[in-house]
């Protein structure tokens, strides 16, 4: 890897080290959020975790919000749903936005109680906690699936993430 | 935009629920994993077995097929009785038929030792 970054990356964090990232205040003006956030000093914007949901609150047309238990921690999660009447996305090609507004529908479908769920997404902030801000979703059937990410997770922690402080 | 947050249930096996164990706390959220011994229709009540380990498990909130045999995750509060008899008040399950149980173990240990050694 040559950059010491991993902001262009979805890492892949459990719950506890997500939620015990530094949040500092952002310094590029283009940024979505007005923080950024580092795991031991290595900038992150993107992020992968895997988890059962054990809430869900739903507002059409606006967000679903849910949260993912993934024994580590609880990860709060919100999926915009508002994009057919947001002005944020007023300016983008009418049929791009639909075909967006569509897929985020088909993932809030996806998002059940009791399921485990793959999510990727933003780290952002809301009232002082961290979040995702779902880009994706997908429903994990493989009953080991959960295992698997808990040594992915250290095993790329151990291999590359912790290493890259050092260089 | 309102946000419910809830405690993560801890990740343990039934053969560390005994009353000296840290996670022997009555409201505890935990996670457990077991095969269904039994199951009461009447009272929703599920009784879950890891070894020689077993668990009660009130199902109410739940919408699940039970059926004997199959291996089942829950996460929910911990309820102890005065007489040390404790029973999961589950928020959620799943079935969790074909999980390698000797990997869920063996990965649990290396996880708990993970978060050890990265708080540090």
């Amino acid at each position: 890897m040559e950059s010491h970054s991993l902001r262009d990356t979805h890492v892949k964090l459990l719950a506890f080290d997500l939620l015990s990232l530094t949040r500092t205040p952002s310094l590029s003006s283009s940024s979505f959020d007005p923080f950024s956030f580092s795991r031991k000093g290595i900038q992150i914007s993107r992020v992968e975790a895997l988890g059962v949901v054990v809430t869900r609150e739903l507002k059409p047309d606006k967000f679903l919000k849910f949260s993912i238990d993934d024994g580590t921690g609880c990860i709060q999660c919100v999926l915009w749903l508002n994009q057919l009447n947001s002005p944020y996305f007023s300016r983008r090609c009418p049929s791009d936005v639909r075909l967006i507004a569509q897929m985020a529908l088909i993932f809030s479908t996806r998002v059940q109680l009791g399921l485990v769920v793959r999510v990727r997404g933003r780290i952002a902030g809301f009232r002082g906690l961290v979040q995702i801000t779902v880009e994706d979703v997908v429903v994990e059937r493989d009953p080991n699936s959960e295992i698997l990410h808990w040594l992915d997770c250290m095993k790329l922690a151990h291999q590359h993430y912790d290493i890259l402080r050092g260089k | 935009m309102a946000s419910t947050i809830v405690n993560s249930g801890a990740l343990v096996v039934l053969q560390e629920l005994n009353p000296s164990s840290p996670y022997f706390k009555h409201g505890a959220s935990l996670r457990v994993t077991g095969k269904l011994q039994g199951y009461t229709v009447e009272t929703a009540e599920a009784v879950i077995a890891d070894g020689s380990a077993s668990l009660k498990v009130d199902t109410h909130h739940l919408s699940l097929n039970f059926r004997v045999g199959s291996i089942y995750q829950f996460i929910g509060e911990l309820h102890v009785q005065p007489d040390n008899e404790v029973m999961l008040k589950a928020r959620v399950g799943r079935n969790v038929d074909g999980m390698d149980l000797n990997l869920y173990r063996r990965s649990l240990q290396l996880l708990r030792g993970f978060q050890g050694e990265q708080s540090v």
